[in-house]
């Protein structure tokens, strides 16, 4: 299939020309950016804008966010016929094959033939967690397709920060009673959030350990105005699923458009780290301004990934 | 017949005219069988008690074990494969037809749906008027070896517990004879338990069973220890027997221990370690098939030889068992050995041989040891339901299987005909007409679904609502749900009706894999070169390779399939490990939106050419025919695996493909083929 016919069919949700899409999202080989840019200059002429909202969903492993979500999306497509949701579920890759063990697929709902819903997975290419390298670039596709994009990552620290630069609304997972409290305050991960989610609250000790969190919230988060909300829940009982929903579909249905474009310099920079290393980072920003800068010189993400590495080689010439 | 679990050791001795005892009395002699329908295993059944059965082992199909009525899609492929279907009370009555049920000691391996079946042999036997008293057997009813290994659960830990104990507490008082539930060690050791493993995993079950029964409060102090004396055990017997043996012995000192100390019992009897086996078919190879029948026997020494660890009633598998399901021959021939062990020799005519042994002494005082540790360690955590939820013990299983892989693939653990004195003569038992195989009658499924349907139509819909109603309600409000079971069987209420009333009450369970964060033990200049091939298929595709690994239909030996997606992650692909029980749509439809480069499907319930057609009837309608490969893995025949061939399966691994170096190597070579073709053509 070409990609105009893959674009065209991914417009109707197709679930095999999405999936074929987001494999050239996902593309590193040096040919790709071009056929990317032509993709998504593609879409833009059929009108489908990056205006899908992206919605960030991290926890420790056994915080029970993939019931959870699997839980969620089901609920929100139920209640509004017209909705689309894409959930990328990042996992953790082994360092010493390369290889990753993405799991998270045996914990979701299947819904057969549901156009609306996509899940995909991702491996992080990091034993961390956190996002993968083409997390940011699967984006840029699915928020042009989907109403909604769910990035469920696992993460224990900064690895995290990432989550906040990519997704409008970010929501921690926690357990009860996980020392999951003073973990995230150790490692900062408590400022990373917008919202918590108290997960598993049909347990005894999630009293206890919603206090814990709510105590401590003065102390990690003094940058905050107003407390930041957190849901209790229960996958098991369906107990405050129902708010966080309605949490979750106000800032789908929000207007306040950050949009990927505003994202674009601090993606380009990582992935700059990613290829090129610190001396790649540094060329960014001594020789050829910042990222932003060198964004607009070469009109575009694509133009500029596509470059960049005829810019860097021929710097080191000069 | 007494119910040999029960009965006192002197009843277990064939005395002279003076009274004396010259031998004990054989255990009971079973074979574990069952398919296609009701009324052709009733024919076997009946044959196999003309030929010197002592007791029934019945073995159900997926559909019955997961809770399918037959008709229902997913259960379509697996029709009477690995056991009879039992659909409703009617197939109750054809499945015991002339056999009297007041005699017989009758063994169902049934677990999800293990209160159910009760249910309709109590039933069966009130529209018999044969009294509950009389009836003698087992219900296997072990979830937590589900949850495990063998995969037929259906409910969460919690409410599966519950439907335990409730049987337990019908059983005690109405059915005093009955083993509500059978502790299954088998399991274990056939996912690569170790002895020590095997010994904690299972007491461990048991203990926190107890716990439970105690806690529910329902029984007076003096019902307890009768409801200690009830618990018996499903046990395993491997190759290394004289350790089986020493682990025996174990078993029984540490359970006389643990019931002693624990939970108070003060009778004797009631300590009594009880329990039956089934000896090992982990290690049975599809290289060389008659060796096995050489590793059977020797198996069944370990679990015979010493009087005081001796099982009480022993199945055995037979020789052919990786190539396929057992033919009635083979069955038989498996009896065979049974009966000349136990009439033949002088085992009999002996106490314990071992007595005394400072070797088997010592053996068994370490392997207690090391039980005690391992126990300690799970009770630690809140018993059986934490870590199993946890994934602890799967997670201790999985890698013990990766470790014996690992010793098989080096030839640090030397299996004959398969990584030693691999040549050999071809054997002339798999010349039959058959080779050597069985194969289920295609029309089995049709008449089974036939007679269901008959059932519904005849029935009354009101009398088989009300009892589904009841049987909500009971489930629901806490109450016992053992006689809403029998209510709901008298009214004829089908197997997917009385699972699907309960799903709506309690949910469907999703374990943990288990094959989080496992490493493989392998390494060496083969690993490096596949990751090497790997990276530049990784290069050439511009993403890793990425394999979708699951089961579809409702075999739940996830063993193989997770070792499988532990060992491709090794080489360096990404792997979607999708789990047991899935529809072909699933499995498609998770390639479709991973992208996958290949499936790979583990199927050993006998359907995997239904199954590959459905899979790529999927594949079709998602226009991912030509792009996505499948391969499949499990017991599958020579001449299906031509079948398979022709459907577009790119390459079939059988028993005899153990190294899994090769396995990657070859799935590897799949994706390579594919790459270089699409890059001829653009």
């Amino acid at each position: 299939m070409s990609d105009a016919d893959l674009v065209e069919a991914a417009l109707a949700l197709d679930k095999y020309a999405v999936s074929q899409l987001i494999t050239l999202f996902e593309d590193r080989r040096a040919t790709a950016p071009a056929r990317r840019a032509a993709v998504l200059a593609m879409l833009d002429s059929r009108g489908a804008e990056s205006d899908g909202r992206i919605i960030g969903v991290t926890g420790t492993p056994g915080s029970g966010k993939s019931t959870l979500l699997s839980r969620i999306t089901v609920d929100l497509l139920d209640a509004d016929a017209s909705l689309s949701i894409a959930v990328v579920a990042v996992d953790p890759s082994s360092h010493v094959s390369g290889g990753a063990l993405l799991g998270d697929r045996t914990r979701m709902r299947f819904v057969p033939d549901e156009r609306r819903l996509f899940f995909r997975s991702q491996a992080s290419d990091s034993d961390l967690g956190g996002l993968g390298p083409s997390s940011f670039q699967v984006c840029r596709l699915l928020t042009r397709l989907f109403d909604c994009v769910m990035i469920e990552t696992v993460g224990i620290g900064q690895s995290e920060a990432d989550v906040r630069h990519l997704a409008d609304r970010v929501y921690l997972v926690l357990q009860p009673l996980g020392g999951d409290e003073v973990q995230f305050l150790k490692a900062g991960i408590i400022e990373i959030p917008h919202a918590f989610i108290l997960n598993k609250s049909d347990e005894p000790s999630a009293a206890t350990s919603y206090h814990h969190l709510r105590s401590s919230m003065w102390l990690a988060r003094p940058f905050d105005e107003t407390e930041p909300p957190i849901f209790r829940t229960s996958a098991v009982t369906g107990e405050g699923v129902a708010d966080l929903e309605a949490d979750m579909l106000g800032c789908v249905r929000s207007n306040s458009a950050a949009g990927l474009v505003e994202r674009e310099p601090y993606f380009l920079a990582r992935w700059v780290e990613d290829e090129w290393g610190r001396s790649g980072r540094r060329f960014l920003v001594d020789v050829l301004g910042d990222a932003a800068q060198y964004l607009a010189m070469c009109g575009g993400y694509d133009a500029a990934q596509g470059r960049f590495g005829d810019d860097f080689t021929a710097g080191f010439r000069s | 017949m007494a119910d040999a679990h029960d009965a006192p050791r002197q009843e277990h001795q064939i005395l002279d005219a003076d009274g004396q005892a010259v031998r004990d009395r054989p255990w009971i002699i079973r074979t574990y069988s069952g398919h296609s329908t009701p009324k052709a295993s009733n024919e076997l059944y009946r044959s196999n008690l003309s030929k010197g059965q002592t007791g029934l082992s019945i073995a159900f199909d997926l559909p019955t074990q997961c809770g399918y009525d037959s008709d229902d899609p997913i259960a379509r492929p697996e029709i009477g494969k690995v056991g009879v279907p039992v659909n409703s009370l009617d197939d109750m009555h054809i499945l015991f037809d002339e056999i009297p049920i007041e005699k017989m000691n009758t063994s169902m391996t049934i677990n999800g749906t293990a209160m159910w079946l009760l249910a309709m042999y109590v039933a069966l036997a009130r529209e018999r008027g044969v009294e509950l008293s009389e009836l003698t057997g087992t219900t296997q009813n072990d979830l937590i070896k589900e949850y495990l290994a063998r995969g037929t659960y259906i409910f969460p830990p919690q409410q599966s517990l519950r439907i335990i104990a409730e049987m337990y507490e019908f059983c005690l008082e109405e059915i005093p004879s009955w083993n509500a539930s059978n502790i299954c060690s088998y399991h274990l050791q056939e996912a690569a338990a170790t002895p020590t493993q095997e010994l904690a995993f299972a007491l461990a079950n048991a203990i926190s069973l107890l716990d439970l029964l105690k806690e529910r409060g329902h029984f007076t102090d003096e019902q307890f220890e009768r409801s200690v004396g009830r618990i018996s055990f499903f046990v395993n017997s491997g190759i290394r027997f004289v350790e089986e043996m020493c682990k025996m012995r174990a078993f029984g000192e540490l359970w006389d221990e643990y019931t002693r100390d624990r939970f108070g019992v003060t009778n004797e009897k009631y300590r009594r370690f009880r329990y039956g086996v089934q000896v090992n078919s982990l290690g049975l190879t599809e290289a060389q098939p008659e060796n096995n029948a050489w590793r059977i026997l020797i198996e069944t020494l370990g679990v015979t030889l010493s009087r005081d660890a001796r099982a009480r009633a022993v199945q055995l598998p037979a020789w052919n068992e990786a190539l396929s399901l057992p033919r009635p021959w083979d069955q038989q021939w498996s009896l065979r050995l049974q009966q000349i062990l136990a009439y033949e020799t002088d085992l009999l005519e002996y106490p314990d041989l071992f007595e005394g042994s400072v070797v088997v002494e010592s053996k068994v005082e370490a392997l207690k040891n090391d039980a005690r540790e391992e126990i300690d360690k799970i009770l630690g955590m809140g018993g059986v339901i934490p870590a199993i939820e946890s994934g602890y013990m799967k997670s201790a299983l999985v890698r013990s299987m990766s470790e014996r892989m690992s010793a098989i693939n080096t030839g640090e653990q030397i299996v004959v005909g398969l990584n030693r004195w691999t040549d050999g003569i071809a054997s002339p038992l798999l010349g039959g007409e058959d080779g050597g195989i069985f194969k289920v009658d295609e029309s089995a499924a049709r008449d089974t679904i036939a007679s269901l349907e008959r059932t519904r139509a005849e029935r009354d819909p009101a009398k088989a609502t009300a009892a589904l109603d009841a049987l909500r309600a009971a489930a629901h409000n806490g109450e016992s749900m053992m006689e809403p079971s029998i209510e709901c069987a008298l009214a004829r209420v089908t197997t997917g009706e009385w699972a699907g009333a309960l799903r709506e009450v309690f949910g469907e369970y999703r374990p943990a894999t288990g094959v989080d964060g496992q490493q493989l033990g392998l390494q060496g200049d083969r690993v490096d070169a596949l990751r090497a091939r790997v990276a530049a298929l990784a290069e050439r595709l511009g993403h890793r390779p990425r394999i979708v690994v699951g089961k579809p239909g409702l075999d739940g030996h996830s063993n193989g399939a997770e070792v499988i997606a532990v060992s491709a992650r090794h080489v360096g692909f990404d792997v979607i490990y999708s789990g047991i029980r899935l529809s072909p749509d699933e499995i498609v439809q998770s390639a479709v939106e991973e992208d996958a480069d290949v499936i790979g499907a583990s199927v050993l319930s006998g359907s995997h050419v239904e199954l590959a057609e459905q899979l790529f009837e999927q594949l079709e309608r998602h226009g991912a025919s030509g792009s996505i490969d499948v391969v499949f893995g499990g017991i599958i025949p020579p001449d299906d695996v031509d079948k398979l061939t022709k459907i577009g399966v790119k390459k079939v691994f059988t028993p005899s493909d153990y190294e899994l170096i090769d396995i990657m190597d070859s799935i590897v070579g799949v994706i390579e083929a594919r790459s270089e073709a699409t890059a001829d053509v653009t």
